[in-house]
């Protein structure tokens, strides 16, 4: 899942034809971010303790040395992408075609499914929290077989459920369902 | 005793009814699991920590074996029939074995991959058996330096030689360090960038960091642009074995993979893009049919996927003997060990050699099981492949949240998965490459360990690093090895410069 360019194309980073103006705005809020987040790292550390004894090579030393690095990297970036050099988001596509626009609808359907599961999994239980979760991000993919999908989330967080608590000793929420499973 | 003597001991104890038992399940899982699209080794390995928690660690370890091997297995069947490659080293052979399979002949394809890989395992395994009792006693002889400079060797190596942007390389490994560093600093007991809450303390779980980046991003990232239309998997017709004609264009593939993939595997440098890379173009400039590459040629087959799985067995040397992995499922595997208070290094092999050589022995089983295994149930194999997206994603998140929630039952470690998931998808989106944050996570803190301990034994002397004959030329090494590609990227780019600059 790493991206790696393959062999007949050496660079994955394309400098052919100048890239989209939204791209670059893209691209270099990205290099601003990876800036930011070097000077938080280096503001944070200065609030780090140091014991006397170990001033010399104390606990803010490499925090120092990755936060500098960070706004380093964050500005060769910016630079790169002002030369023309931005990402083609052409990596090695799985079930991802590079080439669409992003599809908010999809990701935001499975955010909520995530929230439900983290909001669930301690009230309601590991196999609703579970089936619930499988169920909302199928359907958030846009699966529409209800029936088929809502029996296989909850077959499957049944069965996860009893194979890991009962046969590997894993302890999981019953939630709701204590006593019944 | 030498190695021969210490793996009959260790066959001893992997032979055992109950071992060779969990090594069939470590396998069978390692295969279904890496078969999965969407799921590449490192993965396979994070999702299936659990399932290991209640064993005793030799039993763990065995299966490990099995997972790991499977699930390098069950990554070439996919990029075969699917053509999309589960990790960036199966690129390779998802080029000509995807075309071979277009053509009729993707039999042939998944079992020159499967014995191909069989051959490169056991002479990997071999190798690693000779090599490693040689490195351990290589490895008494280093102290903190020497090991601090090793890690800036893996760090810079894994960054600037793999992925097409080194800038893009950099960022993850220091946004993996980053992560590294939240926590209760070890040395002084100070903790770092834990925000007050008190879950923190502990750092954030390499696991985590893997299931985050690898299964919530890549979900995310698929979800926003989810290819639309049937997949096109490609039926498996006859069986799978291969033609006289066959046999005689693999076996040398095969033995040249393994010889490029185990040493450069081997290497703190490590992993497997760079030998399948060499392996596929050293076999086409080889071959008595170049007019086939790019069309589905069978050395392009066997060749990388021999590459692929020897370095496999290399990347075990360092992960070994020194403590040191080299790639994101050896870093899973390194967190395996810790999970069991287990530190790999030359400790191990002294302290614990039963554990050690039984799990190098079960690789060699491991890898026969893997072969016994595969040739017959490729077929069902390829039914997994076809599992709706919809389906095969929402139950990768189920698992995700299993394997996250169930290391400590805390729901703040499922609120870092979910912001790491987030971080994925945005490193997806800008082609930054994953791995070398996974590795940074876990040898960040290590790398950081040595520097200090190093600095308090010269009394904060920087030199030390340079002066130690050792230390100084590892870490002339690694400086080389992030200087050269970029001169020589600056050379190419001032020979052909871009078309339509601004």
């Amino acid at each position: 899942m790493e991206q790696t360019p393959l062999p007949s194309t050496p660079e994955q980073v394309s400098h052919h034809s100048p890239p989209p103006l939204r791209d670059r705005l893209a691209e270099l809020a990205l290099a601003g971010a990876v800036v930011i987040l070097g000077i938080i790292v280096i503001w944070e550390t200065r609030g780090i303790r140091v014991t006397p004894a170990y001033s010399k090579v104390g606990p803010r030393v490499i925090p120092y040395l990755v936060g500098t690095g960070l706004i380093v990297v964050g500005l060769w970036l910016a630079v790169e992408v002002l030369e023309g050099r931005t990402a083609t988001g052409a990596g090695d596509a799985e079930d991802a075609d590079p080439t669409l626009p992003t599809d908010w609808r999809c990701v935001g359907g499975l955010a909520v499914a995530l929230l439900v599961y983290l909001v669930l999994i301690e009230r309601a239980g590991f196999v609703i929290a579970s089936a619930l979760l499988f169920f909302g991000s199928a359907f958030a993919m846009g699966s529409r077989r209800i029936i088929r999908d809502a029996a296989a989330g909850i077959l499957l967080a049944i069965a996860v459920y009893e194979i890991f608590t009962r046969g590997l000793g894993l302890r999981l929420p019953a939630g709701v369902l204590t006593g019944l499973l | 005793m030498g190695p021969l003597g210490d793996l009959a001991s260790g066959f001893g104890v992997a032979l055992t009814p109950e071992n060779l038992l969990w090594a069939l399940i470590g396998v069978f899982l390692g295969t279904a699991v890496g078969v999965l699209p969407g799921i590449g080794p490192a993965l396979t390995v994070a999702l299936l920590l659990p399932v290991t928690y209640d064993l005793e660690p030799i039993s763990a370890f065995i299966m490990f074996a099995g997972i790991y091997y499977g699930g390098m297995y069950g990554g070439s069947t996919t990029s075969i029939l699917l053509n999309t490659p589960g990790e960036s080293a199966s690129i390779v052979t998802a080029i000509e074995g995807n075309l071979m399979a277009k053509r009729g002949r993707g039999a042939a394809a998944l079992a020159t991959a499967a014995i191909g890989s069989f051959v490169a395992g056991t002479l990997g395994t071999l190798a690693l058996t000779l090599v490693a009792p040689v490195m351990v006693k290589l490895a008494l002889r280093f102290g903190a330096a020497e090991y601090f400079a090793l890690i800036v060797l893996a760090f810079t190596t894994i960054t600037a030689l793999l992925g097409g942007s080194l800038v893009r390389g950099l960022i993850s490994l220091l946004v993996g360090l980053t992560i590294g560093l939240v926590g209760v600093d070890t040395l002084t007991g100070q903790s770092r960038f834990t925000f007050g809450v008190p879950q923190l303390l502990d750092g954030i779980d390499v696991v985590t960091v893997a299931v985050g980046l690898f299964a919530v991003g890549e979900t995310l990232w698929v979800a926003s642009r989810l290819r639309h239309g049937a997949e096109e998997t490609i039926p498996v017709r006859g069986s799978v074995w291969m033609t006289r004609e066959e046999w005689k264009r693999s076996w040398k593939p095969w033995l040249r993979g393994t010889a490029l993939g185990f040493p450069i595997g081997s290497l703190p440098a490590g992993g497997a893009e760079i030998p399948t890379f060499l392996s596929y173009s050293i076999e086409r400039r080889l071959s008595n049919h170049p007019e086939e590459f790019g069309k589905g040629a069978i050395e392009g087959v066997a060749g990388p996927e021999a590459a692929n799985n020897a370095s496999a067995a290399g990347v075990l040397v360092p992960l070994l003997t020194l403590g040191l992995p080299t790639s994101a499922t050896a870093a899973i595997l390194l967190v395996a060990f810790q999970r069991y208070g287990l530190n790999p290094g030359s400790q191990l092999f002294q302290r614990d050699p039963e554990l050690v050589w039984g799990l190098i022995a079960s690789l060699y089983i491991g890898n026969v099981m893997l072969l016994v295994l595969n040739l017959p149930l490729a077929g069902l194999w390829v039914r997994l492949l076809a599992i709706p997206r919809p389906m095969l994603y929402a139950g990768i998140l189920v698992f995700a949240g299993l394997g996250t929630y169930s290391q400590k039952g805390s729901t703040v470690d499922l609120v870092i998965l979910y912001v790491l998931g987030a971080l994925g998808f945005l490193m997806r989106r800008f082609d930054i490459p994953v791995a070398p944050a996974v590795i940074a996570v876990i040898l960040g803190p290590v790398a950081e360990e040595h520097f200090r301990r190093a600095l308090q034994l010269s009394q904060g002397n920087y030199m030390t690093f340079v002066t130690r004959p050792i230390s100084g030329s590892i870490l002339l090494l690694a400086a080389l090895g992030l200087i050269v590609p970029i001169v020589l990227r600056a050379v190419q780019t001032r020979r052909t410069p871009p078309a339509s600059s601004a």
